[in-house]
């Protein structure tokens, strides 16, 4: 049974009604110094509903996340969390903002990001501690947030040193919830887990926004862990969404080559998905200028037309607003796919240079 | 804290802990339970050996020498005390802020304290003690003064590391301010590098309480003070070759067990928990010896930068290098501090 598999298998019950965008972003830019790490991202995520944020290492997903929690500096571009904005707060503002807990962000590693001094009851409680939550008050919230994410509270004396790895990103998550949140930006959730403790995690977070009509945006490398749990996935490359839609539409109807190329890297047996990750693997199609298309290096269908940015569209035969929008940052998204057939791999490799 | 609880377990935390509380002892009730007056002369019985009326002889003055060094040992403790208190307030706040204080803010702050580095230990006793008086509370101010930039370089560097950790930015996306962040996540990690200072520098101090009282600086006679006794005992070696004996006995035992106290809790800093075995501590002592990679981090990750000085009975004001700001994602292990006995730079003043 693969992962996917499992993934889908342990999402209960049908995606809710996707309510009112909890996260608007527009244009998002955010340099450092020089380096353009993210160039003009647009992107939105509704409550009650999980956005998987997926690209490979350095493409900006971490980046992306850190900016609409207020860790990343923005140098371009609008964040509103529930129509209000989030990049130009500062100073007094900004420690309001974060103490209300509208964002919560979860970092990677809890190891890392829990004090190894504190018991699980402070952590849990520190978001409330902060804010000037009375402490006759907080017990309650602490033992309702351990509750829901499945922590025995004979846990909460202990640090995270005698944690397991699934509790400590329990821990984590509590403490991320106990604030009751309205968007929870997840940094690859489960990555350092295994199989069975990170699809606990993935039902939890499910659950959890159904239960609290909660906004997730999950960060994660591999489109297996968000198969199943994502209502809409956008893939991110070199600091530009390439790509967004339904989960499925993405997964299964890539529009374009990267996020078909990531499709596939999936390990497995099927000879006809190996075919296809050779051709995507191909050198690329023709030498592009730089500031152009920024896959095109990669791109065995690029050529003389990827030298200008491609602008997110739609692709055939979807809609182009609403939910169901499934888009592509790509000059080629409506004719790749039938280069790719395995009839045509000689000519696409005899294809000019 | 842990470390601070894990040291307890110690055997030979608790031996110097017993010490400690033993001359703690003698420094509040000395004067009241010496046999005679510590100041009383009498000179029909100078440089007079042990005796049914003087337990441990009489000195050059046919002072009681057991009274003197039980009345001395509130003023060596205090004088000593003293010191550190001043070193402690004027680091370990400043060093604290300092991680905050921004570049050129750190820039100035770092330079400051070198410069107060190499001010050369006797000369500013002295001109401290010819601007201010000649007395204990001025000669421990200057000495403080002097103590300072270790307290403050220590917990600097311990602070730094911390203040990229992880936790701490969580804590800053909660809206939590500064001053919670030090309270609450940074001080409790610092603690054990701060109570591993002190103790070195309470011993650093009472030696050079005694060696400025050698120097005539600080104490004066006849008040009796460990350090005083010595010196004057030394004029007289050649009538008297044990005399020194006593007095030396009691700043070994004093020195050595704030040493070992330093080091058990460096050595539980390091590892995380407290070494169970002689052999445990053994082998850590060696390893640090010999400049080998000290063990960092312990499995819960929660080691700070660990500060070991190896025990330097030469007392003096030594200052540890602080290293380099670690890079951006500084998550690893914090960066151990150098060695402190190759820093040593301030000449004994005796």
């Amino acid at each position: 049974m693969s992962i996917t598999a499992i993934a889908s298998a342990i999402t209960d019950g049908p995606t809710p009604a996707v309510g009112s965008p909890a996260l608007r972003i527009e244009r998002l830019e955010v340099r450092y110094g020089r380096t353009t790490v993210l160039g003009g991202v647009d992107l939105e995520a509704r409550s009650g509903e999980i956005l998987g944020l997926i690209g490979e290492t350095g493409s900006g997903k971490t980046t992306l996340a850190r900016a609409v929690a207020g860790l990343a500096p923005v140098t371009g571009g609008r964040i509103t969390v529930d129509g209000g904005d989030r990049a130009t707060l500062r100073g007094r503002s900004l420690r309001t903002a974060r103490r209300s807990g509208t964002v919560q962000y979860m970092f990677q590693d809890p190891l890392r990001s829990l004090d190894p001094d504190l018991t699980v009851a402070r952590l849990v409680g520190e978001p409330l501690a902060v804010a000037g939550v009375p402490r006759a008050e907080r017990g309650p919230r602490v033992r309702e947030a351990l509750d829901r994410v499945g922590l025995d509270a004979a846990l909460a004396s202990r640090t995270p040193g005698a944690l397991s790895g699934g509790q400590r990103q329990r821990v984590a998550l509590a403490r991320a919830i106990v604030g009751r949140p309205r968007l929870l930006l997840a940094d690859e959730p489960v990555s350092a887990l295994d199989v069975s403790n990170r699809n606990h995690v993935l039902r939890l977070l499910d659950r959890l926004r159904h239960e609290l009509g909660l906004a997730v945006v999950v960060i994660s490398h591999d489109l297996d862990s968000l198969a199943g749990i994502a209502d809409r996935i956008a893939v991110l490359y070199r600091g530009r969404i390439v790509e967004q839609g339904p989960a499925e539409a993405v997964l299964d109807r890539p529009l374009h080559p990267y996020s078909a190329l990531l499709a596939a890297s999936a390990p497995g047996p099927d000879p006809a998905r190996r075919t296809v990750l050779r051709l995507l693997r191909a050198p690329a199609g023709a030498a592009v200028p730089g500031g152009g298309c920024g896959f095109a290096h990669r791109c065995p269908f690029a050529d003389a037309a990827c030298a200008a940015v491609p602008e997110l569209g739609p692709g055939l035969a979807v809609p182009a607003t609403g939910p169901e929008a499934h888009a592509a940052a790509c000059h080629h998204s409506p004719d790749w796919r039938a280069r790719l057939h395995p009839d045509n791999a000689t000519s696409l490799s005899e294809q000019p240079r | 804290m842990n470390t601070l609880r894990a040291s307890l377990r110690v055997p030979v935390a608790r031996a110097a802990l017993a010490v400690l509380a033993l001359v703690l002892l003698l420094a509040l009730l000395g004067g009241r339970i010496a046999p005679a007056d510590p100041l009383a002369q009498d000179t029909a019985h100078i440089l007079g050996g042990p005796s049914a009326d003087h337990l441990l002889g009489t000195d050059y003055l046919g002072r009681d020498v057991l009274s003197r060094l039980l009345a001395g040992t509130g003023l060596s403790v205090l004088a000593a005390v003293e010191a550190v208190a001043v070193a402690a307030l004027l680091g370990v706040v400043p060093g604290l802020l300092s991680v905050r204080f921004g570049p050129a803010g750190s820039w100035l702050a770092l330079r400051a304290v070198d410069s107060l580095m190499t001010l050369p230990f006797t000369l500013f006793a002295i001109a401290a003690v010819g601007l201010l008086g000649n007395g204990l509370h001025q000669a421990m101010l200057a000495l403080g003064v002097l103590l300072a930039p270790l307290f403050f370089r220590v917990t600097r560097a311990a602070a730094l590391g911390l203040d990229r950790a992880q936790y701490v930015e969580a804590a800053e996306l909660m809206g939590a301010s500064r001053s919670w962040i030090l309270r609450v996540h940074i001080w409790r990690k610092v603690l054990p590098t701060v109570a591993v200072t002190t103790a070195h520098a309470l011993a650093t101090g009472l030696l050079t309480v005694s060696s400025l009282t050698f120097l005539g600086i600080g104490v004066q006679p006849p008040a009796p003070t460990w350090g005083g006794m010595l010196a004057s005992d030394l004029g007289f070696l050649a009538q008297q070759p044990w005399a020194p004996i006593p007095p030396a006995v009691l700043i070994m035992l004093t020195v050595g067990a704030l040493n070992l106290l330093a080091d058990v809790l460096a050595d539980s800093d390091r590892t995380g928990a407290a070494p169970a075995t002689a052999r445990a501590r053994r082998v850590a002592g060696r390893r640090a010896a010999s400049g080998g990679p000290s063990v960092q981090g312990g499995p819960s990750g929660q080691s700070g930068p660990s500060v070991r000085g190896v025990p330097s009975v030469q007392g003096v004001p030594s200052v540890q290098g602080v290293p380099s700001a670690p890079g951006a994602d500084s998550t690893g292990p914090a960066p151990s501090v150098p060695d402190r006995k190759e820093h040593d730079h301030v000449p004994h003043p005796a």
